[in-house]
């Protein structure tokens, strides 16, 4: 390869890796836990979906209740269905009749839980599971009030998408030649250096493609700003609503209001069987309540086939309230277009939720190697300047820096387990104490390790840690719930049991890696004294 | 094992002109290619494309702009570029 090409991709990828590595770390950890986050939910609940074939998911009950609080008339609202999840994002818009309705002129944001019929604030039932979810896209730094183009931490998450992608195309250029011939080449016994060059290009050659499509379709999901400003402007100008209806089956379409109030009664049940009626195999994703208790009343259903059915094909229903009519109906159990493969390859190569447990623990599985291979590119990039050539205040930034990276990431994996079994232990609930618990333990394990300065013992301890923790995962979750492993099989709550095996099986291969790790010492010196010995030999024959 | 630094760009005037030029100018022939797809194929279809092929030539061209020897030239190409996609999308609105 050329020589100047190759020294400009070596150096594109340290320098944009090394600027998103302990973010990027932090988005593959919590977005791997977050293929589980309906588990983590039902975990944390200690209420199993897989019961729900014994509930009626009743609508009316919900807009009774929501409606009793918050006066619905004259409101928007806008329910977030999750599939396999008794809970529903709820979201309401100030009332547009302020005369008949003073007390609605808030929005607010709620969450209704079908099996209890219970409601509460979304920051009262924000839970483990939505935290994690929220963490991989840095949701918890939107509180920082800078705002370019959106908010803080949704822009820094595409950015670091984005330097991510670089990294993964310059990575790959720069690995070219010896993909075929290094990709058997794994040297655990050699030198650290090349342990950890090792283990960065085996495992990025074989996660390249979830890579890939994670750096890609991460960007679009958090931070697509950047395509569709643009284009919303330039080709959408009398319309922009009609861009995102289209590329993001989604849409916030004003009704007209007509200040007279809706003369029949609203039997929402009734309408969603029929919308189930309509569009056989599909999950319902969103139902917008337009003008809620108006003439002008609509109800806009949209949803998406099961994955099983149709891969890509996703639907919009328009029903006015008024005359009981369907005024518009793609179906979402057939006929995907190619805009709907587009968006499906984005959305659901992201989710993995396509393939069952099989495929989830895949893509868990290739999440982790996401860190890992984060994690060893800090490691290259250290022990690669920790040379005598190399000035002293240089060499100290680096290791300072590479300290503080990897005391941030690796406590992750003890903080995580902590919090699982903090939430469990003292059913502590809502968002305020859940960033306290997690953001505090994770400050305080990071500051210790930082000060410790010893980034052999980060790992290893952090890896103990963790371990030992998650195993007390399973436990916790039996003392304090009675969802003992041998309970939770007989029921058949599989998604309870999966939080509790995902934890047993990350403690077995982290106990397994730290025995390894401790047992490795005096074989790598023993190696190192024969390798001089070898060479001394050599010399003097 | 770092990157040999006898290939990189050392005035720091020469590298904020290529990051500009890659983030910035290559964000512009991105869109302004698009745009131009848009007078021959549907546009709907075009801006669905983009969310991959979109994302994955900007990465590209910010990469193209660090392997030129000269930021003003690929500054020069990728306005260039830009200007004729912009033109063939405005002349076939």
């Amino acid at each position: 390869m050329n020589n100047r090409n190759h020294n400009i991709y070596f150096h594109l990828h340290t320098i944009s890796g090394i600027l998103v590595c302990a973010i990027l770390y932090v988005i593959f950890f919590a977005g791997s836990f977050s293929f589980f986050k309906k588990e983590i939910q039902a975990w944390e609940k200690g209420q199993s979906y897989t019961h729900a074939n014994t509930l009626a998911f009743d609508y009316d009950t919900l807009i009774d209740s929501i409606n009793a609080q918050y006066d619905l008339r004259g409101r928007d609202m806008e329910l977030y269905l999750q599939a396999d999840n008794y809970q529903a994002y709820i979201s309401l818009t100030p009332s547009k009749d302020s005369l008949a309705n003073a007390a609605g002129s808030e929005a607010v944001s709620l969450t209704y839980d079908f099996a209890g019929h219970r409601k509460s604030t979304y920051t009262e039932s924000y839970d483990l599971g939505e935290f994690l979810y929220r963490l991989h896209f840095l949701a918890q730094l939107n509180a920082i009030p800078l705002n370019f183009a959106g908010p803080f931490g949704y822009v820094l998450a595409g950015l670091v998408s984005f330097l991510f992608l670089f990294a993964l195309i310059t990575g790959l250029l720069l690995h070219w030649n010896k993909i075929a011939s290094n990709f058997f080449v794994f040297r655990p016994w050699s030198k650290w250096k090349t342990v950890w060059t090792d283990v960065h290009t085996v495992l990025g050659v074989i996660g390249y493609p979830y890579q890939f499509i994670y750096a890609v379709t991460g960007i679009v999901l958090i931070f697509n700003t950047a395509l569709l400003l643009p284009f919303s402007k330039l080709l959408y100008k009398d319309n922009p609503n009609q861009l995102y209806d289209a590329v993001n089956n989604y849409s916030n379409d004003p009704f007209e209001y007509q200040h007279k109030p809706l003369q029949e009664p609203i039997d929402i049940n009734t309408i969603i069987q029929k919308v189930d009626r309509e569009w056989p195999a599909t999950q319902l994703t969103n139902i917008q309540f337009k003008n809620y208790g108006d003439a002008g009343m609509h109800i806009v259903f949209r949803g998406a086939a099961d994955p099983h059915a149709d891969f890509a094909a996703t639907g919009k229903l328009v029903y006015r309230v008024a005359d009981d009519t369907v005024v518009f109906n793609k179906p979402a159990n057939t006929d995907a277009s190619y805009i709907d493969w587009v968006r499906a390859l984005a959305y659901r190569l992201h989710f993995g939720d396509y393939g069952g447990y099989p495929l989830k623990i895949i893509y868990f599985i290739l999440g982790i190697m996401g860190c890992i291979i984060t994690a060893s590119g800090i490691m290259i990039w250290l022990v690669a300047r920790d040379k005598n050539t190399v000035p002293a205040h240089k060499r100290k930034f680096n290791c300072w820096a590479a300290n503080v990276f990897l005391a941030v990431c690796l406590t992750m994996l003890p903080v995580t387990a902590f919090t699982f079994i903090a939430v469990k232990a003292t059913h502590l609930s809502g968002q305020d104490s859940l960033y306290s618990v997690y953001f505090y333990s994770w400050l305080v394990l990071s500051v210790y390790y930082v000060v410790r300065r010893n980034i052999r013992r980060t790992h290893a301890e952090t890896l103990l840690l963790g371990s030992l923790l998650g195993l007390l995962v399973p436990v916790v979750n039996g003392i304090f719930g009675g969802n003992w492993l041998w309970n939770t099989w007989r029921e058949g709550a599989v998604d309870i049991l999966a939080v509790d095996l995902l934890w047993i099986a990350i403690s077995a291969i982290g106990l397994v890696a730290f025995v390894k790790m401790k047992a490795r010492k005096p074989k790598d010196v023993m190696r190192r004294s024969t390798a001089k010995q070898m060479e001394r030999t050599a010399n003097q024959g | 094992m770092p990157a040999n630094k006898k290939y990189l760009t050392k005035s720091p005037f020469q590298r904020f002109m290529k990051i500009t030029a890659g983030f910035v100018g290559g964000y512009a022939v991105m869109i302004s290619a698009h745009l131009a797809l848009t007078s021959v194929f549907n546009k709907d279809a075009v801006v669905a494309t983009a969310f991959f092929s979109g994302y994955i030539l900007w990465a590209i061209l910010l990469l193209c702009a660090f392997l030129a020897r000269n930021a003003w030239k690929i500054w020069l190409i990728y306005l260039a570029l830009a200007a004729v996609f912009v033109l063939l999308y405005l002349f076939n609105r």
